[in-house]
């Protein structure tokens, strides 16, 4: 089975100060680290899994600017045979705009598939949309919150998929297909520095994204980042932690919890 | 004035809550709300609506994009077709409104939490929540949307009038992608829906090490244990104690959250606990929005110090 997975470099700002810069226009990530998009790991290993149990192999592809080579080469070091960077210094917004670029690379390269890979959602923009709209966009069927294979039988996949509440429906899909992996489908192996360094040796091929852009207008814009409305918040515990710790321990006595 | 279609969610028998969100914004911004609901003894308040559109069919066959997206086509390739095609932000309808969105080649934006009706502007979440996202669609077509739960149930009112009721043709399944059935998660000792007292935890708290830890801090303040989602993926805890809407919703008197950043999937879980207290070191996280009582810190030292206190007598 040859699948083809979709990677994304992301900034990693849980513990970071996000600010919005150039009026609205911006946000300042230069101080920000990054990483593989923690959907796209789960991705990937559910690919490389399938492909040591049946055989063929696993493409890593991702679109971004040249340090998303360190996804790909992420990627390659858990096991896909080689990795694809498809350049693009702009960051694109619209996943329609980056869905159809997909598309068009697909197509133009000529690239062979049983299935195609993304994660669920990306961190960053949160859109959960690409792996669907390439779906659509290919006329290929389609699962997203994919949460455990159960079976690959000639020409399906019997899967579940989440749906909410701890409820999951199993579903049978015809390949190829395009699925969009969710987070705890598998253990993602552990990726050391020397298996990292290894990938580095594997050539990774560049493309360039305005080669398979189209007409490259996006459908929706981003127009200003804003934050979050202020919801009047907590009532912060100030002081020493030893202090903090006691006030909060009043207050689980004030609620009769303990 | 044009019209937004709605696609229903419905679950064994259950018309869910979070449609209300999806007639909310059509509501906001200014559509007749068109809802698509299978066939069947839904308990609908009629009035909320402009017109409900009943389809012959199972319930299964709305939860497969391919199927729904047909049946969208149809009614978007009509002379009436609608100006938005609304879905919920939930696991199935992100699948639906992607794989429609792509099929029909219309501009999509998910996760709406907000609306500025002067300019048609659109708010969604980035970075769970740090920064939002203002977006304006820049062609004249249809828009397919996917709303955020509990962001515009308010707007959902009754217009004092019953829906005008129409019924389409049946959907049968294909076999690009078929149901064969609900999977339930296995029942097991624990449930956290019915503890007072959660001690939840995040990634923020590190690594597994840390979990016997923590287990023995809830010891002491005969508090259950509760994770998030990425807590739970890693396998520190098993899966039936996670608290979001892939996990259980509860609503303890006290939930105190250590090393969760508050995204709307969690948030959804638990945000009416009786009361919330998170833990982070981050300020900015968006739980201390959701929370009473907040401390910014490091939740190891913090645990470590309550058990010292607590222990000390
Ligand atoms: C379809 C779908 C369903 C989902 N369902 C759920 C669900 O049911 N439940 C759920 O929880 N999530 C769910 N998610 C995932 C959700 O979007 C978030 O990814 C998740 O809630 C984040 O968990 P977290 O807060 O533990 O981790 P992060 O977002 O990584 O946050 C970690 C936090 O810990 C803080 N921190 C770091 N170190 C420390 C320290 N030493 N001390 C104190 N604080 C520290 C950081 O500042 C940060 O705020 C779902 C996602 C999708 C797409
Ligand atoms: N720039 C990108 N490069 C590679 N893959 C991407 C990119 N953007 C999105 N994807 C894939 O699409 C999935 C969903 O992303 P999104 O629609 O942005 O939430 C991700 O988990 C990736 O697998």
């Amino acid at each position: 089975m040859d699948i083809l997975v979709f990677v994304k470099r992301v900034a990693a700002t849980q513990e970071e100060e996000l600010r919005i810069i150039d009026d609205g226009k911006n946000i300042d990530l230069s101080k920000i680290p990054f990483k593989m998009n923690d959907w796209d790991n789960y991705a990937v290993e559910e690919a490389v899994k399938i492909v040591e149990d049946k055989g063929g192999s696993v493409t890593a592809i991702s679109i971004g600017s040249g340090e998303s080579d360190e996804v790909l080469r992420r990627a390659i070091a858990m096991g896909s045979k080689d990795g694809i960077l498809i350049e693009s210094n702009e960051t694109i917004h619209d996943p329609a705009l980056r869905a159809l670029a997909i598309y068009n690379f697909i197509k133009k390269e000529n690239m062979q598939f049983d299935a195609i890979f993304t994660g669920v959602q990306s961190e960053d923009d949160q859109f959960a949309a690409t792996g669907g709209f390439l779906a659509g966009k290919m006329g290929l069927s389609y699962a997203s919150m994919v949460i455990g294979i159960d079976a690959i039988e000639n020409g399906y996949f019997v899967l579940r998929r989440e749906l909410e509440g701890g409820l999951q429906e199993r579903i049978k899909i015809k390949t190829p297909c395009v699925l969009s992996i969710q987070s705890g489908i598998n253990e993602p192996r552990y990726v050391s520095i020397m298996g990292i360094r290894k990938a580095s040796k594997v050539e990774r091929k560049i493309m360039k994204f305005n080669d398979y852009a189209g007409s490259g207008d996006a459908v929706i814009d981003l127009i200003r980042w804003s934050y979050p409305e202020k919801k009047g918040g907590a009532t912060m515990l100030t002081g020493e932690v030893d202090a903090q710790c006691k006030e909060l321990l009043e207050i689980l006595k004030n609620k009769g919890v303990y | 004035m044009g019209y937004a279609l709605i696609i229903s969610e419905v679950r064994r028998g259950v018309f869910e809550e979070r449609n209300l969100d999806a007639i909310g914004i059509a509501n906001l911004a200014g559509k007749d709300a068109y809802l698509l609901i299978p066939e069947g003894n839904y308990n609908i308040n009629g009035n909320m609506v402009d017109k409900i559109i009943k389809v012959k069919t199972e319930e299964s066959m709305f939860l497969n994009p391919l199927i729904i997206t047909g049946l969208i086509t149809k009614i978007m390739d009509s002379s009436a077709s609608p100006e938005m095609v609304i879905f919920t932000h939930s696991s199935s309808g992100i699948e639906m409104a992607s794989y429609l969105a792509g099929k029909m080649g219309l501009p999509i934006i998910t996760d709406i939490s907000g609306y500025e009706k002067n300019g048609d502007i659109f708010f969604k979440s980035y970075y769970s929540d740090k920064v939002f996202g203002q977006f304006k669609k820049t062609k004249e077509s249809p828009l397919i949307l996917t709303v955020r739960s509990g962001s515009f149930k308010d707007f959902a009112t009754d217009k004092g009038k019953q829906a005008e009721e129409t019924t389409v043709e049946g959907l049968s399944g294909i076999e690009e992608r078929s149901f064969i059935e609900y999977v339930e998660e296995e029942k097991t000792g624990v449930d956290i829906t019915k503890a007072e007292f959660l001690l939840s935890l995040g990634r923020g708290v590190g690594n597994k090490d840390e979990i016997p830890k923590f287990e023995e801090l809830a010891q002491l303040l005969k508090a259950t244990i509760s994770g998030s989602r990425p807590v739970v993926d890693k396998q520190w805890l098993p899966k039936e104690r996670q608290v979001g809407t892939s996990g259980k919703t509860v609503k303890p008197k006290v939930y105190l959250a250590m090393g969760i950043s508050g995204a709307f999937q969690h948030i959804a879980g638990m945000k009416d606990s009786e009361c919330i207290i998170a833990v982070n070191k981050d300020p900015e996280a968006p739980i201390f929005q959701y929370a009473h009582y907040g401390i910014v810190g490091d939740a190891n030292k913090i645990r470590d110090k309550l058990k010292d206190i607590i222990q000390g007598g």
